[in-house]
């Protein structure tokens, strides 16, 4: 495990040289203060349009992280021969992916804590107010961010850098819109159309099982079971991915 | 040096160029064959998809728009598509009260238009609101004084106050504010009024609603009173031709049985000029 320790560290490390990922925070932050401009504009609940935008800013500059890390995660390691050198060491191919991935889910974790701390700030100061649910709802970006971080692993290896990030873009859109997969399979006709659209859909991640943004916005009552069978989801999801993109790094001819 | 002096000296020039341009061009007219129309507006189930998870926001861009969109109008103009805009705001973001308020404020300020047509939207549009936030009792009361105050139409600010009443949390000066216009109208009897006063007078959570609630209770239980007593009086009248001195004189021409009491178990008077039955709440609370 310290193998794999060490390159979860040193990813974390190499991203934080990289000054896109401060142009990313710092575009975050920024939205996340200037909230309280828009919600200047609001006849009414003021802190509502703070959170609305804070949570989504949360949500958009983690995946924006996950989908351009997922750009240099391995292929620079390739590119620079590096991997060899690592390779070369005690230590496994299962165990140089996971640590990738470990080193982009702490980059996006240290972005997500940085942006919750400020939204917290700002609700403060404009309401007055210190939402703990801000917390949770940062927890479920979290969870949403592992298993799209797993996808990036994934396309990191399958693919080339650009088509690896368009594809974990499209993961992150398809995601979101797989529930209403769902709801095709109820209005289809025909058991063999509606079982592959079932199908599929169960292979795609369904983004929204870890959105609780509303309920936190809202301050409305979340079912303990939701979350806990969402944390669940997640794990699962992230397992599955990266035993795929360890069954193809473990394969694959790096020369 | 000069080389320092000189990019900075085009560089200058160049922002200036920009700000007169930008200048310029924001001075010149240009035909707007689109006015303020709305050409098209997507369908909430369409927008919900690309929002990607956070509809809310969307519903929060669309209202912070609406809100200057509609400034653009006058009163007197016929505002387009309101309705429509209002219910793509509260179908992505269903709880968002300010989205029901405000649209019906903003509905209820055109003067133009088919007054009885506003009067029906607005009246979709609190309902929706009621339907969606079921624990709200701050939308059915504005509801209600928007219908009694903008509309003059008090039998439907009525039906919103009764619902207010009925949502948790309420307090109960909306249960008074119940009891003074169903009063007002008329709309149930004396007996209603009684009960429905007696009632809240047991739910006050404070001695000023306490306080409140009798003078209600006091006023409801008098008129009934009233209506009962005063009759006797006229016909007391008739026969001897002159108004009683006391009830006394009444009981003695049995036509009642004791001296009638009011709802704090004192005895009412008769007026010396009209003949009329007094009661004292008011010296009481003095």
């Amino acid at each position: 495990m310290r193998a794999v320790w060490a390159i979860a560290a040193n990813t974390f490390r190499e991203a934080v040289r990289d000054r896109v990922l401060y142009l990313f925070i710092g575009f975050a932050v920024v939205m996340v203060v200037s909230s309280k401009l828009f919600g200047m504009l609001t006849v009414g609940n003021e802190t509502k349009i703070i959170k609305d935008i804070g949570l989504a800013a949360m949500q958009f500059f983690s995946m924006l992280i996950a989908v351009m890390m997922s750009m240099i995660l391995i292929s620079r390691e390739v590119d620079s021969r590096t991997v060899f050198n690592i390779l070369a060491k005690p230590v496994r191919r299962w165990q140089f992916i996971l640590g990738k991935y470990l080193g982009l889910v702490l980059i996006v974790a240290a972005n997500l804590v940085l942006i919750t701390f400020v939204l917290m700030l700002t609700v403060l100061v404009a309401a007055g107010e210190l939402d703990l649910m801000l917390l949770f709802a940062g927890a479920m970006t979290m969870l949403e961010m592992l298993v799209l971080a797993a996808f990036a692993t994934l396309f990191a290896v399958l693919t080339r850098p650009i088509l690896g990030s368009l594809m974990t873009l499209a993961v992150f859109v398809v995601g979101h819109m797989s529930a209403d997969l769902w709801l095709l399979t109820r209005q289809l006709p025909g058991a063999l159309t509606r079982a592959v659209i079932a199908v599929v859909y169960y292979l795609l991640p369904n983004l929204e099982r870890f959105n609780f943004r509303t309920e936190v916005v809202h301050d409305l009552a979340i079912p303990g079971a939701a979350a806990g069978w969402a944390g669940l989801y997640a794990i699962a999801f992230v397992v599955v991915v990266l035993f795929l993109a360890n069954l193809r790094f473990r394969g694959k001819d790096l020369k | 040096m000069k080389r320092t002096f000189g990019t900075f000296a085009v560089i200058t020039i160049l922002l200036g160029a920009v700000v007169l341009s930008e200048v310029r061009l924001g001075g010149i007219t240009r035909e707007d064959p689109l006015g303020r129309e709305l050409l098209y507006l997507p369908s909430p189930e369409m927008l919900r998809i690309m929002s990607l998870g956070n509809p809310g926001l969307v519903a929060d861009v669309l209202y912070l728009w609406s809100i200057q969109y509609y400034s653009f109008y006058r009163p007197h103009e016929r505002f387009l598509y309101l309705e429509t805009v209002y219910n793509l705001i509260t179908d992505l973001d269903p709880l968002y009260v300010d989205a029901y308020r405000i649209g019906a404020l903003i509905m209820q300020i055109q003067t133009g238009g088919d007054q009885n047509e506003i009067d029906a939207a607005v009246r979709r549009l609190f309902d929706k609101g009621l339907h969606n936030l079921p624990d709200d009792w701050q939308l059915a009361e504005a509801a209600a004084w928007d219908f009694y105050i903008r509309f003059k139409d008090r039998e439907t600010a009525l039906h919103y106050a009764e619902i207010a009443t009925q949502r948790p949390g309420a307090p109960p000066r909306i249960k008074r504010m119940v009891g003074v216009w169903r009063d007002k109208e008329s709309a149930w009897t004396l007996d209603d009024s009684i009960e429905y006063w007696r009632r809240a007078l047991e739910d006050a959570e404070n001695e000023w609603d306490s306080v409140l609630c009798m003078n209600q209770f006091y006023d409801a239980v008098t008129a009934r009173d009233r209506k009962k007593l005063e009759p006797l009086l006229e016909a007391f009248i008739t026969h001897y031709g002159i108004c009683p001195a006391s009830w006394e004189d009444l009981i003695q021409a049995g036509a009642l049985r004791q001296v009638p009491l009011d709802a704090f178990g004192d005895p009412y008077g008769i007026g010396l000029e009209d003949c009329g039955l007094v009661a004292y709440k008011k010296f009481k609370n003095q």
